[in-house]
């Protein structure tokens, strides 16, 4: 659908760059801008239906009966299986249960979770925001710090700094962050000595605060899952930015400006990097519908209350419907922003112009 | 340019004029493309690092044996008491059954590099499989394929792989195929851009006038072609196939039977070591992960950089 | 390539962006600062100064805070503290004592039980609760499926429930039930509940406070996060002796233990048990106090006898070799229980012998000495050898079919005790020439109840009348067909055992009964069908410096979390110490945070000012 995705292999910092995606050069075909938009619109529906279609039929290969696991194994008759198979609406065949399903789904029904008698999409709206806080905090910070070194890095590259930042990234990036999220629980929250423990273990809050010391006690337990998204993700913004950097300053406009006696830091802020993020926004989108999924390792260990908690939660039971819901949404960030990505792509870009 | 000199497009055209055979000549030409590419590869220091501490793991795992022996893992017959801190006698200290825990990372570097090595292989190759023929092919196959490899371009890697660890039996070869079958459209696309270019040469239409069939074209011609992109891909591959693995191990979807890397993370926490600060029982897995991801990271880059030095991306 | 008039666009993009940086480098450095000013955050931490607040770090979440639909531990306890039920369990020793009702009485016939109401409970919004509401409960559980998706077993053999008077409850029953005096079904307000339109899907967890007349009420409540509660001052046992009670929940236990090591929580539940890691680096910690417990579970190998229904019908797909007594007799003697207890337990386990562990002394049975299968692995060889199953040339033991045994052991994955003790098999029975597959699920139900395994991980815990543990191995426990799910807990089917098992249903007198349920254990152990390798102690752990005292059930060398009651939270008395240093903690960590981000904030824009009055200048 996208060859902006290219650009975010699940740990490939140095994969090359995707500069543009394919359609979005005006060539072929023409009808311009809103031709492309409906054409990407058009290609993200079909993803959806088809993330639809995945998360119907990949849950019923787990193994085993539903109602039983419903049930626990607690002693229950045959004819009270049934009448849950009925109220889950699992006595239908399998096309009906899909087209039931599909129905239901356009409708913002996503079904009842099996373990919290709850309607799907309220568990998933009520786990969202937090999922989001973590996650939204953590992509500022990890992209903005990663533009910023990345073209500091591109300026003086092939410099000390410039190998001190690549590296640092690099290895930043090869860090599972499960475990350097371990490391700080234990180095800054449970406390090594002389260090005291200055974060809270785990949780988004202690329960009970009101109003401003409420704020205060989020922002305390943000910290520490934040620091560890930041640290494992900036790597590949900076290396993105950097590597665009690069390729943008070896062009012949740059020469030119510095001909014309620019300063260099002019001929940087003003020449290359604007053109030069262009790719970096790519990334940014890419990495934005990714990271609600990727969260799923950071909150299992810090215990923090979103999506992924949910899901692995969801697996263990296994609560099909939550966990066909939770997939749809995980899908679709990432279709989402995709979309988006692709669609300001050519707005943004002046080379491939409208 | 002949047919067998688009080896390394960058590079000069071969001197063709007194070789015996075209084989011969294909042959000496590849080594002296390897050459070549060795010499530009030994410019990048990153590369060379990461090659060295590559070439160190694996001795130490290929080794292992002979080191610290098979029954490193016994519980039976565990040396010392459990979670003992480091000593003389255990550098690293013991995990709760009293085994030696420098023996056990030792050992479980062969799982994790051999799950690495095999999930990569296994994504790469569906990846190469798949660029290749929907590059040659074009018409609706392509277009089917290229669809299929969008839509697992949109899926959550990372959970589409948990779900396909929790469907299936707990092994080695369950994690591999999860790891595998999430992570290949990226190289399929990569590939099939490069077969593009490589099918619009005008040698590839020569081949095809002289009755060259699809096979003869995709092995021969676009296959060689792509093998460099299909190298670094799957160096860079195989780094983030290492930690995929040690985040199913880690969230428990590992094979308990088995001691890898990520396993032993999720025993130190499940025994309780972050609450009691035992450091010696945590750290070491973790840095083993992220020194070979690193490396194999290192290698991928170099090689991309020496294979397209447009890129920049280490100088 | 390159057009000019992007460098116009240049230009006006530049600033806007670097403020932005500045911006979040600022959020970036002051979320940093607001940690490292803050001290470490007490437990005790409560909206006004004197109020004194309990933390349970809870490694499970709610599934439900509808009495009606709640099965977890963790949602049954906070039932238990805010709604009261009809009988509950004394501390000391689990004798039945008054509840909501204060006497109760059957008829001759044992069919119409009539209970009567205390007049001093009232619901939290001042209503009086009345025998009215408990008629309302039982009813509306008899009528609506939803109603009955926790509790529904309790009342499949009611009749009628009515309510002659506000203090009179009787209960029609079909046929006699035993647990009568036993009903674990939380009485809920009727004025309340009636508005209730679909019960299966009301989870009761909108409107706080929610109206309950247990010691504490339920005031509030965030998925994943937080239960919190608040004392009862008007309950008619006495007000508890905490204002708050907060349970919080942990991914995992690891993360609850460290929470109690810093003093976040004030009690650590062990989910089921802390590790012995954890216990013994909690045990040097000053103000933690570790609760190791005598348990009431046991940990046993079950091997599957062949899965079959009451009809007859054979399912499942256990190994044949299994069904011959030597076989399971082997494998056991090849278990050593003592390194168990010690490597895997360290120590915080009793050895396994009979089916009910020592804590009930009365029904505790230890094999005789020639009918222990003591730890003897060249025995189990030889009894393998005499039962057919011999070695191949490569060490192997072959099966009837030819083929080399291998059996599948079920183990859940959540339990770290399962894989290690599987390892130990795993070596074990390996030397024996048997090689085992650990099949570790973190939900077991399926292949269980299908019969889909040879050996699995089980363990039950055992109530002072061990009646249900004991009638979930007779053949009147086995599902009514393949379709249905039974009772039983892994299909065993012993004529012996069930003959013992009616009488000692029949039998009166205590020490009669005790005797027949030690010859119940006694041919359980010799089947081989149910092999005890542990009890497991109760490991839990508190802070001393915030809880001062708290009632274990039973109160001699008995567990905290979990109880048959509310006698722990109930009883727990806040210590000095934490309330006052909580309070001023907590102020300080605020004034620290404020002054920080001031701090920063100040440095931030004065950073930003600069670059741009030299920015501008440059240009």
């Amino acid at each position: 659908m996208s060859s902006a995705t290219d650009s975010a292999p699940l740990a490939a910092p140095g994969a090359p760059v995707a500069k543009r995606p394919a359609g979005a050069s005006r060539g072929r075909g023409g009808g311009g801008y809103p031709r492309y938009v409906a054409g990407r619109l058009a290609g993200a529906a079909v993803s959806l239906f088809a993330v639809l279609v995945t998360s119907f039929f990949l849950f019923r290969l787990i193994p085993g009966d539903p109602v039983k696991f419903m049930t626990g194994g607690r002693p229950v008759s045959a004819e009270q299986l049934d009448v849950y198979r009925e109220e889950f609406g699992l006595d239908l065949p399998l096309w009906q249960q899909f087209t039931d399903y599909c129905v239901k789904a356009l409708s913002g029904d996503l079904g009842t979770s099996y373990q919290f008698h709850a309607p799907v999409v309220d568990k998933i709206v009520e786990a969202l925001p937090n999922t989001l806080l973590l996650t939204g905090t953590a992509f500022v910070i990890y992209t903005a710090l990663g533009a910023f070194l990345g073209t500091r890095s591109a300026w003086r590259h092939g410099g000390l700094g410039d190998r001190l930042n690549t590296g640092l990234a690099l290895t930043l990036y090869s860090i599972p962050s499960f475990w350097l999220g371990l490391l700080l629980i234990i180095v800054l929250s449970v406390g090594v000595d002389p260090i005291p423990g200055l974060f809270p273990t785990g949780g988004m809050e202690s329960g009970g605060e009101q109003g401003f010391a409420h704020v205060l006690d989020v922002a305390h337990h943000l910290v520490l899952p934040v620091v560890t998204l930041v640290a494992v993700e900036y790597g590949q913004t900076l290396l993105v930015t950097r590597s665009a950097l690069l390729d943008e300053m070896g062009s012949d406009y740059l020469t030119t400006a510095r001909a014309k006696g620019l300063r260099d830091d002019l001929v940087r802020r003003r020449h290359a990097v604007p053109n030069a993020l262009l790719p970096t926004v790519t990334l940014v989108f890419v990495n934005l519908g990714r990271t609600v999924a990727g969260v799923i390792l950071v909150e299992t260990v810090f215990s923090w209350p979103g999506l992924g908690g949910l899901f692995y939660q969801a697996l263990s039971v296994p609560d099909l419907p939550l966990v066909q819901g939770l997939f749809f949404v995980f899908a679709a960030a990432v279709i989402l922003m995709n979309t988006l990505a692709d669609l300001l792509y050519p707005l943004l870009d002046p080379r491939v112009g409208r | 340019m002949t047919a067998e000199t688009t080896e390394n497009p960058a590079g000069p055209p071969g001197k063709a004029a007194d070789a015996p055979s075209p084989r011969a000549l294909a042959r000496r030409r590849r080594r002296a493309s390897a050459a070549r590419f060795w010499k530009e590869y030994r410019a990048h220091r990153a590369g060379l690092f990461g090659l060295a501490a590559l070439t160190l793991f694996v001795l130490v795992a290929l080794t292992a044996p002979l080191t610290v022996g098979s029954d490193v893992d016994s519980v039976t017959d565990a040396p010392g008491q459990p979670l003992e801190s480091p000593s003389g006698r255990f550098p690293l200290g013991t995990d709760q059954f009293g085994r030696d825990l420098l023996g056990l990372l030792v050992w479980g570097s062969r799982v994790s590099l051999l799950v690495g090595l095999l999930a990569a292989a296994l994504s790469v190759a569906i990846g190469a499989v798949i660029g290749i023929t929907a590059g040659h092919f074009r018409g609706w196959y392509a277009t089917v394929m290229m669809r299929i490899t969008d839509w697992f371009l949109v899926m959550p890697t990372l959970v589409l792989a948990i779900v396909l660890a929790t469907v299936m039996s707990r092994s080695l070869g369950t994690i591999v195929l999860a790891i595998g079958v999430t992570t290949w459209p990226t190289t399929a696309r990569l590939v099939r851009a490069q077969t593009l270019a490589v099918e619009s040469r005008p040698y590839i239409e020569r081949a095809r006038a002289l009755g060259g069939g699809h096979w003869h074209v995709m092995s021969r011609h676009v296959l060689p072609n792509v093998m460099p992109l299909v190298l670094a891909q799957t160096t860079l591959i195989i780094s983030s196939a290492i930690l995929a693995e040690a985040t199913l191990a880690f969230l428990g979807l590992g094979d308990p039977t088995v001691v890898s890397w990520g396993g032993l993370l999720q025993d130190a926490r499940e025994a309780g070591s972050v609450s009691s600060g035992d450091w010696w029982y945590l750290v070491p897995p973790g840095v083993g992960i992220a020194v070979v991801a690193l490396a194999f990271t290192l290698c991928g880059r170099a090689v991309e950089a020496v294979l397209n030095p447009r890129l920049g991306v280490s100088r | 390539m390159s057009t000019h008039d992007q460098h116009g666009s240049g230009r006006t993009a530049r600033r806007p962006w670097r403020a932005r940086l500045l911006a979040a480098a600022g959020a970036c450095a002051l979320l940093l600062a607001s940690g490292a000013v803050a001290p470490p955050v007490s437990a005790d931490e409560g909206e006004g100064g004197g109020d004194s607040t309990l933390t349970v770090a809870v490694a499970q979440s709610v599934d439900s805070l509808s009495p009606f639909l709640a099965v977890r531990l963790l949602s049954t306890s906070i039932h238990k503290l805010t709604y009261e039920y009809l009988t509950n369990y004394d501390a000391k020793d689990n004798h039945v004592i008054p509840g909501l009702a204060t006497e109760w009485k059957a008829s001759p016939d044992k069919l119409t039980w009539t209970y009567k109401i205390r007049s001093d409970s009232k619901w939290s919004d001042g209503q009086q609760a009345t025998a009215e509401d408990a008629a309302w409960t039982f009813n509306k559980m008899m009528t609506d499926p939803g109603a009955a998706t926790a509790n529904g077993s309790f009342v499949g053999n009611f009749e009628k429930v009515t309510a002659p008077s506000p203090t009179e409850l009787v209960i029609r029953l079909k046929k006699p039930q035993a647990t009568m005096t036993a009903l674990d079904v939380p009485i809920v307000p009727k004025h309340v509940w009636e508005k209730v339109g679909d019960l299966s899907k009301f989870n009761n967890d909108k409107d706080f406070p929610v109206v309950g007349n247990g010691p504490f009420v339920l005031t509030d409540y965030k998925p994943d996060s937080y239960v919190r509660l608040k004392a009862n001052k008007d309950f008619w046992r006495g007000a508890p002796k905490f204002d708050n009670l907060i349970f919080r929940y942990y991914k995992d236990q690891d993360a609850a233990v460290a929470a109690l090591r810093k003093g976040e929580v004030s009690f650590v539940a062990g989910s089921p048990s802390l590790t012995p890691a954890q216990a013994d680096s909690l045990k040097g910690e000053e103000n933690i106090r570790v609760n190791d417990a005598p348990g009431r579970r046991f940990y046993a190998l079950a091997t599957n006898p062949g899965a079959r229904a009451k009809d007859g019908t054979k399912f499942g797909d256990g190994d044949p070799s299994l069904l011959d007594q030597r076989v399971r007799n082997a494998l056991f003697m090849a278990v050593d229980r003592k390194a168990i207890v010690d490597r895997v337990f360290q120590g915080h386990a009793v050895e396994g012998a009979g089916y009910i562990p020592p804590r009930f002394s009365q029904y505790f049975y230890e094999p005789a000495a020639g009918q222990e299968l003591a730890y003897d692995p060249a025995g189990a060889a030889k009894l393998l050898d005499e039962a057919g199953y011999r070695t191949n040339g490569d060490g192997k033991r072959v099966g009837k079919d030819g083929k080399p045994l291998n059996y599948r052991v079920l183990c859940h994955a959540t339990d770290p005790n399962d894989k290690a003790v599987g390892k130990y098999l795993q070596e074990w029975w390996g030397d024996l020439g048997i090689s085992i597959t650990l099949d570790c699920l973190d939900n077991v139900t399926d292949p269980w109840l299908a019969g889909k395994y040879d050996l699995a991980f089980d363990g039950w815990s055992v109530n002072p009348d061990p009646d249900f543990v004991l009638s979930i191995h007779t053949c009147a426990a086995l599902p009514a067909t393949p379709k249905d799910t039974g009772a039983t807990d892994n299909f065993i089917c012993d004529k012996k055992y069930d003959e013992l098992y009616a009488r000692q249903l029949g039998e009166y007198d205590t020490g009669k009964r005790a005797d027949v349920v030690k010859q119940m254990q006694s041919r359980l152990y010799d089947t081989g069908y149910m092999n005890v390798m542990a009890y497991p102690n109760a490991v839990e752990a508190y802070r001393t410096d915030q809880i001062e005292s708290i009632t274990t059930m039973p109160s001699a060398a008995g567990n905290i979390y979990g109880q048959d009651g509310y006698w722990s939270w109930w009883s727990a008395v806040p210590a000095d110490s934490g309330d006052s240093s909580g309070g001023s903690s907590s102020t300080g960590t605020v004034i620290g945070i404020v002054a920080g981000v001031v701090v920063l904030v100040g440095l931030g824009v004065l950073f930003a000012v600069r670059r741009r009055a030299t920015a501008d200048e440059r240009e």
